[in-house]
């Protein structure tokens, strides 16, 4: 009568009417959110890392430098604030250990990606595991790309992203460094060697402005400077610098250059504060390490002698025309003068592809077709910020998961994975008020670190991350959106115990006297599922199977005198102390937990069931805590008429001695 | 809807001690609905009965089963057979009876049956008919006498109720009840129609098939 | 002499009652009634009191009227179902036992048989209605009798009862299945009590008030508490704490309380609870001496 169970890792997404939580819709790859913050919430960074791999091959980098889209759809945003989505994405490939690469069988085909950012590294990895043999040629010493030799390390150090290169060329790729396509070996060879050549090769070239002086030493641009930065090359960029460009690469410069003991760091840029491409929160952090901004302003000229003596400015009083295209209007008569010893251009990046003859766009990035990324060169793809622009890391993994879609297709005849991606989806609503009264208001867990002006001495992380208490304490917040109660409708007996028992009233009858489940106001607390007499209900985030196989994996290694831990919070530490001999599995609620988790635990050969629960004001849902109290009551008195009521136990974290039962009220 | 509770475990024990192998029974309909029959039931009764077996150094095989519903011989067709040697059922008295009919094995009640009740909220029932086979629902606003009052008595609240409570002290008396729904019917006047002592006769029908009648004596 | 003659004649009527004994001595018996001896017009014989089992009622009336006395049998319909009730009635009447009391009687549960079964086969109304149709000649089932029973037909009402109106539309019943004299339960409260005859009265019954003795402040609280639809005011719980002998305040109290009430009504049921010697006391108090007979 076992309800089939939907593994949240291999999930899929081809089912019809797919449902995603706002987070997950806007994420481009649309990684499993709910799914894998339901793992850490319940300390299971393994399978948060499982579920985020399984659509995102580089977690490290994306849990630190993702731009994070999908924070600003969440539905906690209404509330308080958006889940720490992408910082918990760090913590599960920070703690969780990379597992071993799923390869399918080999099939023949053999392709070529040029570029080893993170649209080349996507690529390769997703063809290397349905089993094509991939090979990658990257100009740069190293791979990685922009997110090497861009992204500066004191955001992105290198061990960061080491880790996630590992993980794909662990899937069985051949990295060929220092080669440059066009110049050392040609589009045509490389077609002639592979089934398929893959061109993600990004924007290298950084742009700077013709105006006078641009041609004086100590005047950089970006891209260059950064990667000066990135190889750790010491630079003297004198006592007073200015940077010009307002987006987030201009902070990175700004920041870098800071870190390289310029004392006066100004960023100089032609949009109003409210205007500026760079995020908020980027600018904020360069300003609290003493960057000042100065909006509206048009370079027109770098003056100075011989050397740099400063940049000569006038007022820009409007950027972007009605039409929203970029026509800048000046005010010739408001000047102003930055002093400068060096000046650096951020002001945007373009691609630097003459030397690979492809046929490009009137923007000068390669034409490609939007579905199946094709030049019109035949066997020829490309993907990432060369055909999208510069965007952002997380549109160059979804580009080159879509490039080695239509490869695949291509070579195999296998398209259900490219139709798959252009699958429309719905979306869920906003928390319904009835649910949001009962949700309990809580901040978002700030990480640790560095303090400003510890972190311009060096290149050193400044965020330090979660520890995993942290982690699962602020994934706790997650509403798991879409990844609650699912009704197995055959099975009900309409007993209504759902509806009844629901603290957010997310069991519904509807005029007809059917019952549904409102997804948009479950919060995933699980209290249904146990107390269904049918067993019609399943939990998307825990299923009693997954549940089941915790607690039996758990116990395997068990003593004489084994203890099994349920916990909604921390174990206490008086446990610890007490030198106990004991497993925990830790839940998200212990209305989580059956009569039948208990008694399989005990089945299993554990001596003890020990219910840690929260204390109050760490409850997750504070309105269930009558039904916890009314299960643990039930355990005790089924448990004492089988003569059995040493065997469980009810304490609180983290004060209660671990042998004082703690009286339900 | 029939409204049952488990018995006492060790009632339970004491019934299948003995046999090598039973089967565990569940009723998907009112035992589920009464949250003592479904399979989340069956499956913790089973749990809790292995245990129990272990530490008193028994062996019984036990293994589950839910039927749509005890009571319909079609369903209890659907019953695999088996190696048991006898059947624990988790449905009302009906279903044990039509399983202990059918199956030819030693059938145990694991439920005792209450009454035909309805729902008073999250795992709470009331007793509201007792099936006595002639209603008077009709003359008594809807609250069964029969049930509800202590003393099943017909023609009023007797001397005992107190403050509206029955004498019994566990629910409030049926007749006051009666009384004030009557009245804010507005129809006070049919509790002063004497009801006659009750034709206990349909309290034996023992058998009813609709096209033929039933067995009355 | 006897109940129906005083209500025949228009006298105050004065009934206390009797509990046979837990066995089958009744010596006991005999002896409380013996104390009552000329005091009284009736005896009421308990049934099963309180759902305690005890020697039958009917064997307790033959032992009375024996002896001289007026029983008054009262019959509950909580051990026997209708068969049972009219064949006592009949062996009641074979004895010359005229009055009955109807009741529906307290439930097994609260008795020291609480897992009997209760019978309630019939209740109050409906045996009062079966009594009728014995002393026509035919039993519930309509079959002829050889010789009918003549009894003076009596019920119980609770003039305090709360919620009062279901109380007071169960007493029009019981006099429209033919009750024609009522014993109420413990008043304490003249003012109340009147109301509740101003009611009575526009019924052709006639009416006892029930009185207990309160003998303490705590009994008057236990039964205030425990005992349904008895509501002993505040100021004669007051007047019982600061007596200095209780006892004799509690007749006082009872004898004042019967004297403002008798003409109201048609005669006082004294409910000894335990306490037989005091109800002459109490008649004595009260003044009741005239002509009662046994
Ligand atoms: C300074 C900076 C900071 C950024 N910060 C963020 C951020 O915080 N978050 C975010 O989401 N995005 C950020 N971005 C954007 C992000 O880095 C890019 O969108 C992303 O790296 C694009 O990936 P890609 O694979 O298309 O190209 P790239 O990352 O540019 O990779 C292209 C690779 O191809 C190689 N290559 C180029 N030409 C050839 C050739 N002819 N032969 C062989 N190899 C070649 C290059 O050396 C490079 O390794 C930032 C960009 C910059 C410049
Ligand atoms: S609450 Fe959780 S599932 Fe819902 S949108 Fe936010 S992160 Fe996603
Ligand atoms: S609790 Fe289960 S059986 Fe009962 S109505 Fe809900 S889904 Fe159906
Ligand atoms: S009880 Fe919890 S899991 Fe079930 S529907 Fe309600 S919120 Fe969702
Ligand atoms: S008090 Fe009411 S419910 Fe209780 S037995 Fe008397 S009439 Fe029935």
């Amino acid at each position: 009568m076992a309800i089939t169970h939907t593994n949240r890792s291999n999930q899929d997404d081809t089912r019809d009417g797919r449902l995603f939580a706002p987070c997950r819709a806007r994420c481009p790859i649309h990684v499993d959110v709910p799914g894998y913050l339901a793992a850490i919430a319940e300390g299971r960074f393994m399978d948060a890392l499982e579920i985020i791999l399984a659509r995102n091959p580089l977690p490290s980098v994306c849990g630190r430098v993702c731009l994070r889209p999908c924070e600003d759809g969440c539905r906690r945003c209404l509330l308080d604030e958006p889940v720490a989505i992408a910082a918990l994405k760090r913590a599960a490939a920070d703690t969780g250990v990379y597992p071993a690469p799923r390869l399918a069988r080999r099939i023949p085909g053999r392709i070529a990606i040029v570029g080893g950012g993170p649209a080349g590294l996507t690529a390769a990895h997703d063809l290397a595991a349905l089993g094509l043999s991939v090979s990658i040629y990257e100009d740069k010493p190293r791979l990685g790309g922009m997110l090497r030799y861009g992204i500066p390390n004191y955001r992105l150090p290198d061990y960061a992203l080491d880790r996630d290169i590992e993980y794909v060329l662990s899937h069985g790729i051949e990295a060929h460094t220092g080669v440059r396509i066009g110049r050392d070996i040609t589009i045509e060879e490389l077609s002639a060697q592979y089934d398929a050549v893959l061109v993600t090769v990004g924007l290298q070239d950084s742009r700077a402005l013709p105006i006078p002086g641009a041609d004086k030493p100590r005047v950089l641009k970006a891209l260059p400077f950064l990667e000066a930065c990135a190889n750790g090359e010491s630079m003297d960029l004198g006592a007073r610098v200015v940077v010009i460009g307002g987006g987030n690469v201009a902070m990175d410069v700004a920041r870098a250059a800071r870190r390289h003991h310029a004392k006066e760091v100004r960023v100089v840029c032609l949009e109003s504060r409210d205007t500026m491409p760079a995020a908020a929160h980027e600018i904020h952090d360069a300003e609290m390490e003493g960057i000042t901004v100065h909006c509206s302003w048009g370079p027109r000229e770098i003056t100075g002698e011989n050397m740099v003596e400063g940049l000569r400015a006038v007022r820009c009083e409007r950027v972007f025309d009605l039409e929203r295209r970029f026509a800048p209007v000046f005010d010739e008569e408001t000047v102003n003068e930055f002093a400068a010893d060096t000046i650096i251009f951020a002001i945007g990046q373009g691609p630097d592809i003459d030397e690979l003859g492809l046929p490009v766009t009137f923007r000068n990035s390669i034409m490609v077709d939007p579905v199946d990324l094709k030049t019109s060169v035949a066997g020829v793809y490309a993907a990432g910020d060369i055909i999208n622009g510069p965007t952002k890391i997380i549109d160059a993994i979804a580009s080159g998961h879509r490039a080695a879609a239509s490869i695949f297709r291509d070579l195999t005849g296998h398209g259900d994975t490219l139709e798959s991606l252009d699958q429309e989806s719905a979306v869920l609503g906003r928390v319904p008020d009835t649910m949001a009264a009962k949700v309990e208001t809580r901040r978002r867990i700030q990480m640790e670190r560095l303090e400003h002006w510890d972190a311009i001495l060096n290149f050193d992380e400044v965020e330090l991350g979660y520890t995993e208490f942290e982690a699962s304490r602020e994934a706790q917040r997650c509403l798991s959106c879409t990844a609650g109660a699912r009704l197995a409708v055959e099975k009900c007996a309409s007993c209504l115990t759902c509806t009844r028992v629901c603290p957010h009233g997310a069991a519904c009858l509807n005029m007809g006297g059917y019952l549904y489940f409102e997804v948009e106001a479950c919060h995933a607390c699980g209290a249904c599922v146990s107390q269904c007499p049918a067993q019609a209900i399943n939990l998307e985030t825990v299923s009693e199977e997954d549940l089941s196989r915790r607690v039996q994996r758990k116990l395997a290694d068990r003593g004489m005198d084994t203890s099994l831990v349920f916990s909604c919070g921390h174990v206490p530490d008086t446990l610890i102390e007490a030198g106990v001999d004991f497993r925990a599995v830790q839940v998200s609620c212990l209305l989580r937990v059956s009569e039948r988790s208990v008694f399989e635990a005990l089945e299993e050969g554990a001596s003890r069931i020990v219910f840690t629960r929260c204390t109050e004001g760490d409850c997750r849902f504070p309105h269930a805590q009558d039904l916890v109290n009314k299960r643990i009551r039930h355990i005790r008195k089924m448990l004492s008429e089988a003569e059995m009521s040493e065997a469980f136990l009810v304490t609180t974290a983290p004060d209660e001695h671990f042998t004082t039962e703690v009286d339900t009220p | 809807m029939i409204v049952v509770r488990q018995k006492p475990l060790d009632e339970i024990c004491a019934m299948i001690a003995g046999h090598r192998s039973v089967l565990l029974v569940g009723c998907n309909t009112c035992a589920a609905v009464s949250l003592a029959g479904g399979e989340t039931e069956v499956d913790t009764l089973l749990q809790l009965l292995r245990l129990t077996n272990k530490r008193h150094g028994m062996f019984i095989e036990l293994s589950p089963a839910v039927l749509q519903r005890q009571c319909e011989p079609e369903y209890i067709e659907c019953l695999q057979e088996g190696a048991y040697d006898a059947v624990l059922s988790l449905g009302c008295g009906a279903g044990v009876a039509l399983l202990a009919s059918t199956v030819g094995k030693p059938v145990y009640p694991a439920l005792d049956t209450l009454f035909i009740g309805s729902a008073k909220g999250l795992a709470r029932w009331q007793a509201e008919c007792s099936a006595c086979g002639q209603c008077v629902l009709g003359m008594t606003a809807g609250i069964c006498p029969i049930t509800r009052c202590a003393k099943g008595i017909l023609n009023g609240p007797c001397g005992g109720v107190s403050d509206g409570t029955c004498e019994l002290g566990d629910r409030p008396c049926a007749w006051v009840e009666i009384y004030e729904r009557l009245d804010s019917l507005g129809c006070a006047k049919k509790f002063d129609t004497i009801l006659a002592p009750k034709d206990n006769t349909t309290r034996q029908i023992c058998e009813w098939d609709m096209s033929e009648g039933c067995d009355e004596k | 002499m006897s109940l129906s003659n005083a209500f025949g004649a228009g006298r105050f009527a004065i009934t206390s009652e009797v509990g046979p004994p837990k066995g089958t001595d009744v010596a006991e018996m005999l002896a409380t009634a013996e104390m009552l001896r000329g005091r009284v017009d009736a005896l009421n014989v308990t049934d099963n009191q309180a759902a305690v089992m005890r020697l039958s009622t009917l064997a307790a009336c033959v032992h009375l009227k024996n002896a001289g006395f007026d029983p008054v049998l009262q019959v509950t319909c909580r051990d026997r179902n209708r068969l049972a009730l009219q064949s006592d009635l009949l062996g009641a009447a074979s004895f010359g036992i005229t009055n009955v009391l109807a009741l529906t009687g307290d439930h097994v549960s609260v008795g020291d048989h609480p897992s009997a079964r209760a019978v309630f086969d019939l209740e109050s109304v409906q045996l009062l209605e079966v009594i009728r149709l014995l002393s026509a000649g035919v039993d519930a089932a309509g079959k002829e009798l050889h010789g009918s029973p003549e009894f003076l037909v009596g019920a119980v009402v609770t003039p305090e009862a709360r919620p009062l109106r279901p109380q007071m539309a169960k007493f029009a019943k019981k006099v429209s299945a033919g009750a024609s004299f009522f014993q109420t339960q413990a008043v304490y409260d003249p003012e109340s009590f009147k109301r509740f005859m101003e009611n009575a009265r526009q019924f052709e019954v006639k009416v006892m008030v029930g009185v207990v003795v309160l003998r303490s402040a705590g009994m008057a609280r236990f039964m205030n508490k425990n005992i349904p639809g008895i509501l002993v005011p505040d100021s004669i719980i007051d007047a019982l704490e600061s007596s200095s002998d209780p006892q004799a305040t509690g007749i006082e109290l009872t004898a004042r309380f019967i004297d403002e009430v008798r003409d109201y009504c048609d005669g006082v049921h004294i409910m000894a609870v335990g306490a037989e010697h005091l109800v002459f006391e109490v008649l004595d108090a009260a003044g009741l001496t005239e002509g009662c007979i046994a």
